[in-house]
């Protein structure tokens, strides 16, 4: 339910990024998602759409890299294997209790700006 | 005149809430100055944020604090109103739709009331375990509030805010023997994405672990100001 509130401020970031490009239109916009936000990427994708609609960057795209968190070992450095949305207790090689790395961006990484421009300039 | 375009790739690398982020900085600064200790109250709707609140207010006025409350609603004064009741300062911020408040709400809200620096501010989020949890409001600590009804399962549903809280609240523990809610597979739960994290559990309406979390609300305001020039103490 967040994805709307998110996908109209990476439009605001994105708009702001190019705002000294002059007149034109997003192509696509690439943006790095941590899995701590709880953000779906298709769901942001969606949301992307609707908040594009009807302006300048309506066509725009939305590319997500998706940034899984990890769950490391503070005793014996190992990371574990896990499958998304599965948090595990402890470390299975030394039983020590695990800690969780990344997985928290949120951040415009790319912007693909069309400008118009004359051909005779 | 015949058009065509130019295409041109900007690497940006922004923090998407970098607007947030510095209005909560400077929010932070503002209630390092004071001595402010401010906690940001984060929980599904009806796990007992403002009723926490009045259990937490009618012990901490006797003990000399001097505390307000900044509410945030999607819609409705009905919590301030209760919190007003108590003659406790309140304002209720009205998000108009927006299911989490951001710093620059709260700045708004506070320019608004001009209240004193209080000893303690509460801010009690919009009701909901997952946008919140994303807006820095500047505050000292969130708090994550899970009334037993909810389910033993929500910290591995809802990570972040777990991961996040400085402090759990196991709300509602008066009605444990009525429902399934294990409290030590939360304990482990919670230890697993946060293993600094504290966790108490709690009745408002009985008053088991108040006590707990008033002196760790004192502790926590005590070694603020320790660690700040600000040293006066709520009179």
């Amino acid at each position: 339910m967040h994805e709307i509130g998110i996908a109209s401020s990476i439009h605001e970031a994105a708009r702001q990024a190019v705002r000294a490009h002059g007149p034109g239109r997003l192509e696509w916009v690439r943006m790095a998602v941590g899995e701590l936000w709880a953000v779906e990427p298709d769901l942001l994708r969606f949301a992307w759409q609707a908040v594009v609609a009807g302006g300048p960057d309506e066509t725009a795209r939305l590319d997500v890299e998706w940034r899984p968190a990890r769950q490391c070992c503070a005793q014996c450095g190992r990371t574990a294997e896990r499958s998304p949305g599965c948090w595990l207790r402890l470390c299975g090689q030394c039983g020590a209790a695990l800690e969780i790395e990344g997985g928290d961006a949120l951040d415009l990484r790319q912007v693909s700006f069309l400008t118009e421009e004359n051909s005779d300039a | 005149m015949p058009e065509n375009r130019k295409g041109q790739l900007l690497d940006v690398r922004q923090k998407i809430l970098a607007a947030n982020q510095a209005a909560a900085e400077q929010l932070r600064a503002d209630w390092g100055e004071s001595g402010t200790l401010t906690l940001n109250l984060i929980a599904s709707p009806g796990a007992g944020k403002t009723t926490l609140l009045e259990a937490s207010l009618a012990r901490l006025r006797p003990l000399g604090y001097q505390a307000a409350v900044l509410v945030g609603d999607i819609a409705t004064e009905r919590d301030a109103e209760r919190i007003r009741a108590l003659g406790i300062r309140a304002h209720q911020i009205l998000t108009g739709g927006s299911c989490h408040l951001d710093a620059r709400l709260v700045q708004q809200a506070l320019a608004k009331v001009a209240w004193l620096h209080p000893d303690i501010l509460f801010i009690e989020n919009v009701g909901n375990l997952i946008c919140p949890t994303s807006y820095d409001l500047g505050e000292d600590f969130k708090v994550a509030l899970l009334s037993v009804t909810e389910g033993d399962d929500k910290p591995f549903k809802y990570p972040a805010i777990f991961a996040r809280a400085a402090v759990t609240l196991i709300t509602k523990c008066d009605l444990l023997p009525h429902v399934d809610f294990d409290v030590e597979t939360v304990l482990q739960r919670i230890s697993t994405l946060n293993s600094s994290g504290r966790v108490l559990t709690c009745s408002a309406r009985t008053g088991e672990g108040l006590q707990d979390w008033t002196q760790f609300l004192e502790q926590r305001l005590a070694s603020k100001r320790k660690g700040s020039n600000s040293v006066e103490q709520g009179a």
